[in-house]
């Protein structure tokens, strides 16, 4: 890959790695919730920069939509509290 | 205990950021992946790759996967089943379920279109079908959960009925390629439709298997939503 594309990758990387560890650090639950969809997105950008478009369509499906509504449900549905 | 986690982080990261060298390109392919480049439109006749590899040289492995889906929606409605719906009864305010109502064809059509065109374009049986679950996840979630069970494609009742037809469909197919005389799931030695690459009807058995295994995971995807939204 050139040096542009390279580049552009690293940025996606960093901001992978950063939301990750909010996704981690944030108390509030549902907060983390959002910060994995990010995650998620993020991960849809590489896919398509690495040229996997099939990867990238589950990915962008399953993990932005589907597991997001899972988790949400599930938050919805207990006491918000954490020791 | 949230420490050792971003330290773990931090370490994986640099793993991550080490390995954008070793990335391999395209020149230099294994024996199996450049037969499967070389060789691949002309022994399935489908231009896409990736559901070449999924639907035709390893659609056992699709079958299992399948499975899969189909085992935990089974636990998941009897895990859930005894329970009583109380919440999302009413659904969201009149304005929501309007905007709803414009868009809603919109995903379906997308969801069938990524479905149907797997076997030229990217996407596939499990994509659409996830599609097609979501939009089911976003009408119980705008509608209330009474409209759900109200809807004659969307109800609980029925999404089971179509799992099970997109599961003997898919075990039907790979049925036909052992009575022609061929293996299991064999695609144009079975006397599949060819059909020219790249048109809408070609590919043999690959958009047959593609339609299967997407009514089985978008009836199955929200049949495990259903029990987990459904329950008290």
């Amino acid at each position: 890959m050139n040096l542009l594309l390279s580049y552009i990758y690293y940025l996606f990387l960093l901001l992978l790695v950063i939301s990750a560890v909010f996704s981690i650090a944030s108390k509030n639950l549902l907060c983390s919730v959002i910060f994995m969809s990010l995650f998620n997105l993020f991960m849809v950008i590489i896919f398509l920069l690495l040229q996997a478009p099939d990867v990238a369509m589950a990915e962008a499906v399953v993990g932005m939509g589907f597991t997001t509504a899972l988790f949400i449900i599930t938050i919805s549905k207990t006491k918000e509290e954490e020791k | 205990m949230k420490y050792y986690c971003v330290l773990l982080i931090a370490v994986l990261s640099l793993v991550l950021f080490l390995s954008l060298q070793d990335i391999p390109v395209a020149q230099d392919l294994m024996p199996a992946s450049s037969h499967y480049v070389n060789s691949g439109v002309r022994d399935t006749g489908a231009t896409n790759l990736v559901n070449a590899i999924l639907f035709d040289y390893r659609g056992f492995d699709t079958l299992g996967e399948a499975t899969v889906i189909f085992a935990s929606a089974a636990a998941f409605k009897m895990l859930f089943s005894h329970k009583r719906i109380f919440s999302f009864r009413y659904g969201l305010s009149p304005i929501v379920k309007t905007g709803m109502g414009i868009y809603s064809p919109f995903i379906f059509i997308f969801g069938i279109y990524v479905i149907m065109a797997g076997h030229i374009s990217p996407g596939g049986g499990f994509q659409g079908g996830v599609i097609i679950a979501s939009l089911s996840i976003l009408l119980t979630l705008v509608y209330g959960l009474w409209y759900k069970v109200r809807r004659t494609v969307f109800s609980p009742a029925i999404s089971s009925n179509i799992e099970s037809i997109g599961g003997f469909l898919f075990l039907g197919i790979g049925l036909t390629g052992i009575l022609t005389g061929n293996y299991f799931l064999s695609n144009l030695d079975a006397g599949f439709f060819a059909g020219t690459p790249g048109h809408m009807f070609s590919a043999g058995s690959i958009p047959i298997l593609n339609i299967a295994s997407g009514l089985k995971v978008a009836a199955g995807l929200s049949i495990i939503f259903y029990s987990i939204a459904g329950g008290e």
